[in-house]
């Protein structure tokens, strides 16, 4: 499966979707979908891939929260790099 | 006008009545056989179409609609290209059951509740849970299973294996003209789809719906409404049709006195539609109705020999006015009666199936539509015909011999 490219529709879709507000009903759902799509691009290291897993469930579970409390907030700031710098 | 609607039909379908049939039923114990039943899940229920839902209850991307039935569980969505998908309802890791709620939307993915395997809305697999704890995966082996799904006037059929009956359209070919009038794909839900559980042999439902006989002892509010015009075509070829015009009558009864005020010409209905209501059968187990106001389906699945699951949903017109959303309610309180009204008869006809000294149906002329239900019943599973109860360990494997001797 070809990795997707960055700056499509889609990425921006998943992008909005893994920024979303937290609350929402099925929110935490979309936004752990969204890290996957991210980590298949290799732009999310596995660490925060499942924070995002372990908050699928929770739609007011900010997973920011869970990754600074879980001590991987570095992987956050990887993320983050790696996402402005393909953006 | 009524009977160019019935030469329309008996110009394709042979829905004669022969002047010297077979009046017996299904013997008794066939309603109440473990092992027929088991025989029926597998060869009637999964390798018929069977309708899961109308293109309305899916009606933007990632929205989705359960469907179990005999041990089998599908979900219909819809994709990000509006396509209507059907799947198993299976994640491919575990076999856990993927989408949980009955009916939603999601908004960008499908998750396993189990271990967080995701799935695209097309059905390919995104990526598993903790993905590093894989090997490299080829995804492409991981997707979704796909189910047989064909959408027929906006309703959602699916076939969970490879069956008997041809595509819906061709099944449902005979009634194409007339059944396109009504644009059911362009009807919208009213109250969601309604299950009920029904202490019964499933076919039992059936041999109640089948037939037209008991309306008048029965169904006082269907007799006040079309009455004396009721018929019943038989089951030719896996799909059956009746039909009732209103009375001239004013109604006696306030539902249906009040629905004969209040029903409206319909300006996408012939002339000769706007006062029926039409019933088509489709074998084994499941009917789509009309009425001007409304398209609706029901259904029944068997869940243990004595035990049935009944299941329904109704439709509407999407730009209905005040006066057909009365007639709209109105016919579903008329509905609702006649429902309750059948429920009652399947007990009582299912009872008398458990008793020795019950010795069997002897139909009148007018429950015709019983005994072609049977017939194709027969030929899919020679079994039926067998006047006593098989070795239930033995069952099966008599039922496959006698298809290959052709015996029906």
């Amino acid at each position: 499966m070809t990795p997707p490219k960055p700056n499509t529709v889609e990425f921006n879709k998943q992008k909005t979707i893994l920024y979303a507000r937290v609350g929402p009903p099925g929110s935490g759902a979309a936004r752990y979908a969204a890290a996957m799509y991210f980590y298949n691009m290799k732009l999310m290291p596995v660490e925060m891939l499942e924070i995002y897993r372990r908050c699928s469930k929770f739609d007011d579970e900010d997973p920011n929260d869970l990754a600074t409390y879980e001590g991987v907030q570095d992987c956050l700031l990887d993320f983050s790099t790696s996402l402005r710098k393909k953006t | 006008m009524e009977s160019l609607a019935c030469k329309m039909n008996t110009n394709v379908r042979d829905i004669a009545i022969p002047n010297d049939w077979d009046r017996r039923g299904l013997p008794g114990w066939c309603y109440h056989s473990p092992a027929l039943l088991e025989l029926e899940k597998e060869k009637l229920f999964k390798t018929h179409w069977q309708i899961a839902c109308h293109v309305s209850d899916i009606p933007e991307a990632g929205s989705f609609q359960c469907f179990d039935m005999c041990d089998e569980r599908a979900i219909i969505l819809r994709d990000p290209n509006n396509e209507v998908r059907a799947y198993y309802n299976i994640c491919r890791h575990r076999g856990s059951r993927l989408v949980v709620k009955e009916q939603g939307t999601c908004p960008n993915a499908l998750i396993c509740p189990f271990h967080g395997w995701v799935y695209n809305l097309d059905g390919t697999l995104r990526g598993p849970g903790r993905p590093e704890s894989f090997p490299q995966m080829d995804k492409s082996k991981f997707g979704l299973r796909p189910i047989e799904m064909e959408v027929w006037q906006g309703f959602v059929f699916v076939r969970f294996r490879p069956g008997p009956q041809p595509s819906v359209a061709e099944l449902m070919r005979p009634f194409e003209e007339e059944a396109a009038a009504y644009k059911m794909d362009q009807h919208v839900p009213t109250d969601g789809i309604w299950t009920e559980k029904s202490p019964v042999n499933w076919k039992s439902v059936r041999d109640v719906d089948n037939e037209g006989y008991h309306v008048a002892m029965a169904h006082p509010a269907l007799q006040d409404l079309y009455g004396s015009t009721y018929k019943d075509e038989p089951f030719v070829d896996g799909v059956s049709r009746s039909d009732g015009e209103f009375t001239p009558t004013k109604g006696r009864r306030w539902a249906v006195r009040n629905y004969k005020k209040m029903s409206m010409p319909q300006s996408f209905l012939p002339e000769h539609l706007q006062k029926r209501w039409l019933y088509y059968g489709i074998f084994p187990n499941s009917v789509i109705a009309v009425t001007p106001e409304t398209v609706l389906f029901y259904q029944e699945f068997p869940v243990a020999t004595g035990e049935s699951v009944l299941r329904s949903a109704t439709y509407r017109n999407e730009t209905e006015n005040r006066q057909q959303r009365a007639a709209r309610y109105l016919a579903a309180r008329i509905d609702r009666e006649t429902v309750d009204e059948d429920i009652q008869l399947t007990i009582w006809s299912n009872e008398a199936m458990a008793s020795d000294s019950f010795e069997g149906f002897y139909l009148s002329d007018l429950e015709y539509g019983v005994r072609s239900h049977h017939d194709h019943l027969r030929k899919v599973l020679p079994i039926y015909t067998l006047d006593d109860a098989p070795n239930e360990d033995e069952l099966s494997a008599l039922n496959t011999s006698m298809q290959h001797t052709g015996q029906t």
